[in-house]
Order: C-alpha cells, then sequence, then structure tokens
C-alpha cells in the first residue's frame, strides 16, 4: 500500500492565534507538508511572538512573504489573517487554483463574504470556514437527539459564547481590521451552530451592546452584547456575545448553547469538558476531550484530498456574516429589528 | 394563586374565590394587628396576627405553611379547596371573601392573577393590609390603583416577588451592591419548566401567559439588580393566537435599562413534567456571578426506591424556604414599620415591562417604557410588524408608579 501523495499546506498570517492550534494540528498530520508566512506580523501594534520567531516556536518552515507561499505551490492555505484581510488573500488562492480553510468570520461585509464564495466557486476550489465547535461530540449528540424527533421541534435557543477579552492580539478591537467587537468575534460561532441545528436562514436580527466591560480601556468596540435572531419556522434565539469572563479566569471562555424543544431542553457546553481545580494562585482548569481545531483540519484535509465540498463551507459562511453585520447594523440604530434581504 | 412556583413545577389549580365555599367560618371581631400578643424578640412572629387566605391552589399551601409556622391565625376562603386547606394548615375555612375581610387583618391574595386588583381593593377598602401573589394586577394602569389606594388607606401593600428572598440572587443583589463585580454590563436570565395545567395560564386576557406570570419573576430581578428599563424586546414562539397561549411555549426578552445594562430573559412552559430549571448570570466591569439550579449539589439522592415510594414531601426550612423569608419580611415590616424587599412600585414596574413585552411581540419591534416623570405616550398601534425604529407603549410611568408606591 503506498503513502498518499504529499498534501502542501501553508499557513497564511499568524494574526488570528487560531494559527497557532491550526499548525499543531496540521504537523500531527501524516501526509502534510507545512509552510507558514506572517508577513504583516511585525506591524502589528502587540507585543505578542509573530512571523519567524513564532513559526521558529511551532517549529514550522517559514517564508518571508505570501508571494514565497504561493510560489512554493500550495495544494490548500489555512487563512488566519485580520478579518477584513480574508478575502484579498482568499481571492488570491482562488486565482491559483488553491484550496481555502479561511478563519471566522469569512469577511466583515456582506459583499466581501459572497466575493469570496464565488471567487472560490469559479475557481473550483473548496472554501471552508472555520468553525470547530460543530465538530464538537457533545453537540454531534445534541444534533442526533434532536434529529431523532424524541424531544419534538425546537422552540428556541440561548446561545452564550463569553470569554476573556482578547487582549494578545490588539487587531481584535480595532473596528477596521476586526469589523467590530464582540458582536463580530462571538456571534459566528453560535450564528454557525444554529444553522446547523436549524437548516434554515435566519428572518430578522435584533442586537444591543455596551460597552461597560473592559471600559477602562477605553476600546472603539463593543465588549458587551445580546443578539435576538428569528427563523422562519418561528424558531427564536438570542447569542450572549459579551466579553464578560474577567481576566482572572482559569481558562478563555466557553460556549452552551440551552436548546429549549417541545418535550425538554439539551444543554450543550462542549468545553465544559476537564477537570477544575486549585492552585497557589487561584483556580486551574485543565481541559479534557476532542481537539476541535484537529476535527475541523482533519475534515479539511480530507476533502481536499478526496475532492469533495466539506461543511462549514462557503455558504455557511455567507450566511453567519449577514447576521453578524445586521446585529452591527441593529446596535447602531438603537436596537432596530433588522430584516435580511 | 397556583402559578409555577419559581422553584418547582405546578399541576394545582387555581381556584376562583368570588362563590364561597361550604365551611364554618371562623368568628371574633377584627381588632388591630398582634392583638394580645406581647411582641417578643422577633419582630417576625405573627402570634396574634389574623390572616385570611383567598384562593386555594397550590401557592395557597406554600403560603399557608408559612404562616402557619409564624404563628398566625390563619383563614381561607376559596370555590373550592378552602377546607382541605383549613384541615391541612389548622386554618378556618370561611365562606367567602366579604367574610374573611371581616375577620383578618391581613389579606393574602393567591388567586388567579386576573382577581388579583379587584380582591386587593376590597381589601384596602376594608382597611386590611395585604400580601399579593405576583404579578400584582393583569395590568400597570391597575396595579397603580391599587398601590395607590393602600397608600390612601394607610395600608401595607407587598407584591410577593419571591426569588427576591431565593438565598443566592439575594448573594448576587449583595455583591453587585458591594461593587465587587464593578459596573454592571450584561445580566441573563433563565427560567423553564412544566407547563401549569390550569386553563386561565393560557389566556392573555385573564393575566396569564409565560411573560407576565413566570417571566416575570425574572423582571423583577433584572430591574432589582440593574434598575429601571428603558426598552423592551421580545419575541414568543409559537405566537399566541386569538388570546390562546400555546404549550409549550418559549420567550426571549431583551431589556435595556436606563443605566446602558443589557438583559436576556428567558422563559419556556415545556412539556409536562419537566423538571424545573432557573439560572442566572451577571458580569459586571470587575467580574461575574451566576447561579444555576441544576449544578446545586446540597442534596443529591442515588437510590433504587420500591414502586409507590414517591410521595415524600420535603420538610419545610424555615431558615432556607425563601416563601417562610418573604412572609417573615412582611411581618416584621408590619410589626416594626420599616421597608420590604419589594415595594408596592416594583410590582406596578414589573406588570409594566411585562405588558411592553407583550407590545413588542404584537409589535414586531422594542417598546420604550417612559422615563421616570415623562408624561404617558401614545401606544404602539402605529407600527408595523417589519417597523425598523423603536416603538412606545402606553404604560404607567416610573414617577406615577413612584408617586403611588408611597
Amino acid at each position: 500500500m503506498t503513502a498518499p501523495a504529499p498534501l502542501r499546506v501553508a499557513v497564511l498570517s499568524f494574526a488570528h492565534t487560531h494559527a497557532l492550534s491550526y499548525v499543531h494540528a496540521l504537523r500531527m498530520m501524516p501526509g502534510v507538508e507545512l509552510i507558514a508566512a506572517d508577513p504583516d506580523g511585525a506591524a502589528a501594534p502587540d507585543q505578542a511572538p509573530r512571523g519567524a520567531e513564532l513559526a521558529a516556536e511551532l517549529d514550522v518552515d517559514y517564508v518571508d512573504s505570501y508571494d514565497d507561499a504561493f510560489a512554493w505551490g500550495p495544494d490548500a492555505v489555512v487563512i488566519a489573517a485580520e478579518n477584513s484581510r480574508h478575502r484579498a488573500l482568499v481571492e488570491r488562492a482562488a486565482g491559483a487554483g488553491v484550496h481555502v480553510l479561511c478563519e471566522k468570520p469569512l469577511a466583515t461585509t456582506v459583499e466581501d463574504a459572497v466575493a469570496m464564495r464565488e471567487a472560490c466557486e469559479r475557481a473550483g476550489v473548496v472554501l471552508m470556514v472555520a468553525y470547530p465547535v460543530r465538530f464538537a461530540p457533545a453537540f454531534r449528540d445534541a444534533l442526533a437527539q434532536l434529529r431523532s424527533g424524541r424531544l419534538g421541534r425546537v422552540l428556541g435557543v440561548t446561545g452564550i459564547n463569553n470569554g476573556k477579552l482578547p487582549q494578545d492580539r490588539a487587531w481584535f478591537t480595532d473596528p477596521e481590521l476586526a469589523g467590530g467587537g464582540a458582536l463580530v468575534d462571538h456571534v459566528v460561532h453560535c450564528a454557525d451552530l444554529l444553522d446547523e441545528l436549524l437548516g434554515e436562514r435566519a428572518e430578522t436580527v435584533r442586537a444591543v451592546s455596551n460597552r461597560f466591560l473592559h471600559a477602562e480601556r477605553d476600546l472603539a468596540v463593543e465588549t458587551g452584547g445580546l443578539v435576538t435572531v428569528r427563523y422562519p419556522s418561528g424558531v427564536v434565539a438570542t447569542i450572549d456575545c459579551s466579553w464578560s469572563w474577567p481576566m482572572s479566569s482559569a481558562t478563555w471562555g466557553g460556549l452552551t448553547l440551552q436548546i429549549v424543544a417541545e418535550r425538554g431542553t439539551i444543554t450543550v457546553s462542549p468545553f465544559a469538558k476537564g477537570v477544575a481545580g486549585h492552585d497557589a494562585r487561584g483556580e486551574t482548569w485543565a481541559p479534557v476531550g476532542a481537539d476541535l481545531d484537529a476535527l475541523l483540519l482533519a475534515e479539511f484535509v480530507a476533502a481536499v484530498r478526496e475532492g469533495r465540498a466539506p461543511q462549514p463551507d462557503g455558504a455557511v459562511g455567507v450566511r453567519t456574516v449577514e447576521i453578524v453585520t445586521a446585529a452591527l447594523a441593529s446596535a447602531a440604530q438603537d436596537g432596530a429589528v433588522v430584516p435580511l434581504p | 394563586m397556583s402559578d409555577a412556583l419559581p422553584h418547582q413545577g405546578t399541576g394545582r389549580a387555581g381556584t376562583d374565590p368570588s362563590a364561597g365555599a361550604r365551611a364554618s367560618a371562623g368568628t371574633g371581631a377584627s381588632a388591630g394587628p398582634f392583638a394580645g400578643t406581647s411582641a417578643g424578640t422577633d419582630p417576625s412572629r405573627a402570634e396574634g396576627l389574623r390572616v385570611g387566605l383567598v384562593g386555594a391552589g397550590g401557592i395557597s399551601r406554600v403560603h399557608a405553611d408559612a404562616w402557619r409556622a409564624l404563628g398566625a391565625t390563619g383563614f381561607v376562603t376559596s370555590v373550592q379547596g378552602a377546607e382541605a386547606i383549613a384541615s391541612e394548615y389548622g386554618f378556618a375555612a370561611v365562606p367567602d371573601v366579604d367574610a374573611l375581610l371581616d375577620l383578618v387583618d391581613v389579606v393574602d391574595i393567591v388567586t388567579p392573577s386576573s382577581t388579583h386588583a379587584d380582591l386587593a381593593l376590597r381589601a384596602i377598602a376594608k382597611g386590611r393590609h395585604v400580601v399579593c401573589e405576583k404579578p400584582l394586577a393583569a395590568t400597570a394602569a391597575e396595579a397603580a390603583r391599587v398601590a395607590r389606594a393602600a397608600a390612601a388607606a394607610g395600608v401595607r401593600l407587598f407584591p410577593a416577588h419571591v426569588v427576591r428572598y431565593f438565598g443566592e440572587y439575594k448573594a448576587i443583589k449583595d455583591a453587585i451592591d458591594a461593587g465587587r463585580i464593578g459596573t454592571v454590563a450584561v445580566q441573563r436570565f433563565s427560567r423553564a419548566g412544566s407547563a401549569p395545567r390550569t386553563p386561565w395560564f393560557f389566556s392573555e386576557s385573564a393575566g396569564g401567559g409565560v411573560v407576565r406570570d413566570l417571566m416575570i419573576h425574572d423582571i423583577d430581578q433584572a430591574v432589582w439588580f440593574a434598575g429601571p428599563v428603558a426598552s423592551v424586546y421580545a419575541v414568543q414562539n409559537p405566537p399566541t393566537v386569538d388570546d390562546r397561549v400555546p404549550a409549550p411555549v418559549t420567550a426571549h426578552v431583551v431589556l435595556t435599562h436606563r443605566s446602558g445594562v443589557i438583559s436576556h430573559l428567558h422563559a419556556s412552559w415545556v412539556a409536562e413534567g419537566m423538571p424545573f430549571r432557573t439560572s442566572v448570570e451577571v458580569s459586571g466591569s470587575e467580574g461575574r456571578v451566576r447561579h444555576d439550579s441544576a449544578e446545586e449539589n446540597v442534596l443529591r439522592t442515588d437510590a433504587v426506591l420500591s414502586e409507590g415510594s414517591t410521595d415524600y414531601l420535603p420538610p419545610m426550612s424555615p431558615q432556607e424556604s425563601p416563601y417562610y423569608a418573604e412572609i417573615a419580611d412582611f411581618v416584621a415590616a408590619l410589626r416594626t414599620g420599616g421597608e420590604l424587599r419589594v415595594s408596592p412600585a416594583d410590582g406596578i414596574e414589573a406588570v409594566a415591562i411585562a405588558e411592553a413585552a407583550y407590545a413588542s411581540i404584537a409589535a414586531g419591534a422594542p417598546v420604550a417604557l417612559p422615563a421616570p416623570g415623562e408624561p404617558l405616550i401614545a401606544p404602539a398601534t402605529a407600527v408595523s410588524p417589519a417597523a425598523v425604529t423603536p416603538a412606545t407603549v402606553s404604560a404607567v410611568s416610573a414617577a406615577e408608579a413612584e408617586e403611588a408606591a408611597r
């Protein structure tokens, strides 16, 4: 039996900290050749290690520019740039016939997201969006329970994606580069899970936000938000996207869906599996369970190898960006209800 | 009133107190509270206090248990079930409300919500102090009328928002007031359990509905923690059609407080028999506090039980029962003239927000509540479901509520 042909994957940018776990997961995969490029790292205003220094820490081959990365002839790229810089890289990859896994959110505007999906469709390359939570075994279990029908119809969902302020990277709170604050960073994961759970596009979005959390940092973006989404089937959902875990928390945060169906409720918290304790500095948390980023990367690599379309795809990437941009518009209009066109 | 208790499901019927139960009335002339007793060291003891329960549903028993534990002399009237309450708790059953009013110092209204205001006004007209199960009335205007009447008559009016007496919620309130979580930013509340059985819960015009009956507990908490509300956005699935509230049903409400705090409230009546669960989380600039009833570990029984052994009733703990605590707070306030943890204005505000939530559901848009001191604003009827601007609803202004409460 022969080993599969090596798959060449380039990680483009270390702007999003998820790039670190993607590199780690890809390094573990047999038959994957890996390089990374992080040309904008040196210009980042924060102190986090970037570029060649971080690549050396992660033990991954490094090239200085995106030109060099594409010249290397990758089969696929993993894009972890700042949100508003996704489009240029995705379009470049599509133009080069290279498959794409793009960090969430796909883009900061619906126009960008649609253009990216169309570019990949035209080029016949995979466009997958990095929504790892839907790969969580607990979420798959919840889906299977609901799809079996034993709990009846879903009536409503509360999605909670709270966490610490992502302060390691300054661009997360830059309105231009991120597209917004907590409404952008923490609505999309729940929106993706709702998309998978309900199988329908949102009808209206309504959001309110404030900036009381981390107010002393005088950030230019919202740090707390509540987004209410209505679906054509009647399902109502609210997402709490606030960066509301104090910086002293033992872990980054978490995600919980509370699903109310006719005959029962399901509460699913994929990141709640672990061991809690205390050390000399306070509470500790050691997560346990499936590596969701590894599952996400495994699906991407398998889809590229097998020439099939993976999920979550560019279409759900667009639908979730629609919800985020409608939420931003609603919050900017004092909580007006925004219908999706 | 037999509504869903904040900590458990419900099944027992609320009863209409307007007709008399066949029962022997207690006798004795009415005198001031605590007649014939010397005030002991504990001001919440109720020996000598004559209390009349109106209504004999599920919540009636919980109140009766607390009154009995505090040493009050109890009377009860109801269309049905009064005798059972009387014999279980050592009360005297009374044929009708008028007879009850002649016998007691305090009237405890535990009837279906639509009857609260009328019964409260009758009790106040007779100079009786009133404990009223939530909601204080079906509408904010009625609630304000009751509060004004109580103020004019110089009697105490206690909207029994019992969740303020649940230890965990009080601890969260204390943490906020002490500044332990800094500036409050975002709050979340959830409350879900078995759908009730009694028909009036499913008629919004009769004071029912999942927001007005169940979520109102958390509406009161949200205001207690974060202050007055500027706007309300509410959604419900499935919708109420022709005044018929569906079951199962779920509702979400997002409040924007005048302080800028935002609150999410979820309430659901799921299938009958569904275990009850509540949760709360409040996040502020310096920290967060939370409680989830599903994570309570104080007592857990893992056992293999024989059939027929399911009729165990847990003993009421005066130290931990929030129902005992609310009645004890009322008795102490009556005795000392001190403040209660829930004021009439609080009762009015909770009803006003619930009303605004229903207006929001009907309009498909957020609804603004009048600011303190602002006059009443035109109702939201002109707002189309697709409206993209916040609507305004007619409600009793906070100023009026405040005034009425004094």
